[in-house]
């Protein structure tokens, strides 16, 4: 019990030095966010400027944040695999019956929401959104169907592939910039040409590739954690 | 040319992501190939820049710096790639087995490669966020490899406390970001200057120190550690902690650079700590059993003498002191656990009272076992002595602090006589595998450890540009300080740690819980809120 109070007054008092802390940013407070938003549409051919930012001024970051997802992934799946085969195993959804309602309604929602997701991938350079946001609505898509189809097999180490595949073009379209711009990780096509239409040909390519990743991605680790519960 | 950094990090993950993808046994050699390439870029990258480190920014993308992410290196960085390399080298000599069919192995172990040398030379905080938390995420990966019941536990415990840390590490991100609207290192460390030192740069600080602190396992968050350690595979033990756990240090380094003009004055506190840790790190090796613990062990304490070294900043002497035993360090603990993966799997047990005979069975293992225990406790000639003397001379004016490196130095004696008693005894029948690659490994970190510990002037100037004082290894007073700390240590074990009183099985059967590792972090962020920011 002592520890315990103790332990509030110690988070309490980090907190007030947090809340005294934040009083110095009157003096100091300063944003890289005006650059941004007066360069960020211009230089990048991107609207969305999240997306800017994510595809093209700190595309080095998303490259190794994808990768957090796919290493995640294949840890999940190595630590998950057993050696002995279950055989005979159902899925533990078919254990309790889903109800007609609800399976009769995720197979309207289903083409919806895949719809939807392919939207707000493809469209991530001019609204909000982009290919880890969009690629984790098709993730949930994708998950609708063990509800409507619960027999449902999937081949987990085909996605993993399929993923690492799709990583490695990622890594390699993400590169190409260097034969046209004479450096790394940024947009393949230069800025000043064509109103910024060919920068999002670069753009929606990449979101549709990290898109799809993630999709996978997700789709694995849920299968992974389905088999886990048999 | 220029793009050096850029190809060091990619073509590790490359490499592995193409293992992964073709999947068959034949291809492991890919792995070796591809080291191969980054040692030459490594070395054209050193010939082309050594001396004159001025112009290795690389903003990637090609924006403003104050934007963009940007890659830097200079001698610390160069050095720690070239140690990362070499370790990578071992680790996969070590491991490689012809025709391995474990794809996920060396997937999980180049793509750490890559990630690793990533953090070493990014300039950029977040950037080095997001490469911590990937070393994070494979490294728990690793120690749970073997999939038993203690291995998850120890990833999950690591993986966790980790993750708190790493909060923490974000937090201070965003409130650097939010004072000087950058977070490109450099440009932070001029705009440091350019500000009194405020309240919310010495909170940034803090919390930035705390994740250290747990990253590299100080006192009192090494909790991970030992656990993690010890059970994994003993090439991926020697890996963490011949390098891994270096990371840490390394940020530490970068990070009080970066806070260099901010008037803190944390050269004291982390003395301290550092000693701290070196004197917790002996006490508990002391009293451990298992082989693998007694050295995971003996790594906290190893880096509470890198520490006591490093936390001198502006001290050259001392710094450098530290930053060679860095490298020591790495070299001496992979060639323990690699010798001891060796001996273990031979053996089949872990407990050093239960093994027997090694040196008339093993021969070759246990001389390279032997020179790496002499480096360990700082025999003359040996590269474990040149780091601790100089720190040693840094500190020879004031009694407590030169009282307590040679209270440190006694009690790694101890340990590793006790240790030793695996050596002597009637050869044993085991099982007999003849591992040639093995002994290949064991040999060049062997011989490696002989080199830096009598050429260490030339290699140090060569690689780290840093003028090494120098010293007399083979004076009379050096044998004797080494045999009378041996025979202190004889003593001590003879009489006290042997019989395994009550005091020694308590301290051996301490296991911190994951409660009791959570409540002391947040004790220590309160430490930390006073030295630095009320202090």
């Amino acid at each position: 019990m002592i520890r315990q109070g103790i332990l509030i007054v110690m988070l309490l008092a980090i907190f007030a030095v947090f809340i005294v802390s934040l009083s110095d940013l009157d003096q100091l407070y300063q944003t890289s966010a005006d650059y941004f938003r007066e360069y960020g549409a211009e230089q990048t051919g991107s609207n969305n400027l999240v997306t800017a930012i994510l595809l093209d001024y700190r595309l080095f970051d998303s490259l190794f944040e994808a990768g957090i997802l796919l290493i995640a992934v294949s840890g999940i799946i190595w630590i998950s695999k057993h050696d002995i085969e279950e055989k005979n195993a159902r899925f533990m959804l078919d254990k309790f019956k889903t109800p007609d309602l609800f399976v009769t309604f995720s197979r309207l929602v289903y083409p919806l929401m895949l719809a939807f997701g392919f939207y707000i991938i493809v469209n991530g350079h001019v609204s909000p959104g982009g290919g880890f946001q969009g690629g984790a609505i098709v993730a949930t898509a994708i998950l609708i169907l063990y509800y409507i189809d619960a027999e449902k097999e999937t081949n987990i180490g085909m996605i993993v592939t399929v993923e690492k595949f799709l990583y490695l073009t990622i890594l390699i379209i993400a590169s190409l910039s260097i034969f046209t711009r004479g450096t790394f990780f940024t947009n393949v096509f230069p800025y000043d040409t064509h109103g910024g239409s060919n920068q999002a040909i670069y753009l929606v390519t990449l979101n549709i590739l990290v898109g799809f990743k993630v999709a996978l991605g997700l789709w694995a680790i849920f299968t992974a954690f389905l088999k886990e519960g048999r | 040319m220029h793009f050096i950094p850029v190809y060091l990090i990619f073509i590790p993950v490359l490499t592995a992501l193409f293992l992964y993808v073709v999947k068959s046994r034949h291809m492991n050699w890919l792995a070796l190939v591809a080291q191969a390439l980054m040692t030459v870029l490594l070395v054209l990258y050193y010939r082309a820049f050594s001396g004159n480190y001025e112009d290795t920014m690389i903003v990637l993308g090609g924006w403003n710096e104050w934007i963009g992410i940007s890659l830097v290196n200079d001698e610390i960085s160069v050095s720690f790639m070239f140690l990362s390399v070499f370790s990578w080298w071992m680790v996969l000599i070590y491991t490689f087995e012809k025709g391995n069919t474990n794809h996920n192995f060396l997937f999980f172990l180049m793509f750490l490669q890559g990630v690793f040398l990533g953090l070493l030379q990014t300039n950029d905080l977040f950037n080095m966020f997001v490469f911590m938390e990937l070393i994070t995420i494979l490294v728990t990966i690793l120690i749970a490899f073997k999939k038993t019941g203690d291995a998850y536990r120890a990833g999950l415990f690591y993986l966790l406390i980790s993750k708190v840390a790493m909060m923490m590490f974000l937090l201070s991100i965003i409130l650097v970001y939010n004072s000087f609207g950058t977070i490109n290192i450099l440009l932070v460390r001029d705009a440091i200057a350019a500000t009194d030192s405020l309240t919310v740069v010495r909170f940034s600080y803090a919390l930035f120190m705390v994740a250290v602190m747990v990253k590299s396992a100080f006192v009192p968050l090494y909790a991970w550690l030992p656990r993690a350690h010890g059970v994994a595979q003993s090439g991926i033990s020697a890996l963490l902690s011949g390098l891994v756990v270096k990371g840490g240090l390394y940020l530490f380094i970068r990070l009080n650079q970066m806070y260099e003009f901010a008037n803190l004055n944390y050269t004291d506190f982390f003395y301290w700590i550092g000693a701290l840790t070196a004197v917790v790190g002996v006490m508990f090796a002391l009293s451990q059993k298992d082989m693998k613990q007694i050295l995971a062990y003996h790594t906290i304490s190893q880096i509470g003498i890198v520490m006591m070294g490093l936390s001198k900043l502006h001290d050259p002497d001392m710094f450098i002191g530290g930053f060679l035993h860095i490298f020591n360090h790495a070299l001496f603990k992979s060639l323990l656990f690699l010798g001891a993966g060796v001996i273990i799997s031979a053996y089949r047990t872990k407990k050093v009272t239960d093994i027997r005979g090694v040196m008339r069975t093993m021969p070759f293992v246990s001389i390279f076992m032997i020179v790496g225990m002499l480096s360990i406790t700082g025999a003359p000639f040996f590269n474990g002595f040149i780091s601790k003397a100089i720190i040693k001379y840094g500190v020879i004016d004031s009694g407590v602090r030169y009282w307590i490196l040679f209270i440190v130095n006694i009690g790694t004696a101890t340990s590793f006589i006790k240790m030793s008693q695996i050596f002597f005894g009637p050869k044993t029948m085991t099982i007999r595998i003849r591992k040639p690659l093995k002994n290949l490994t064991l040999m060049s970190l062997a011989f490696a450890c002989v080199m830096l510990g009598n050429f260490y002037i030339p290699i140090s100037e060569g690689f780290f540009g840093f003028q090494v004082r120098t010293i007399d290894i083979g004076t009379w007073a050096n044998f004797f300080d080494y045999f009378l700390a041996l025979s202190i240590g004889y003593v001590f074990y003879r009489f006290v740690i042997a019989p395994d009183p009550k005091a020694v099985r308590y301290i051996r059967e301490h296991k911190m819980t994951f409660q009791q590792a959570n409540y002391l972090f947040v004790v220590m962020i309160i430490v930390l809120l006073t030295v630095f920011v009320w202090w």
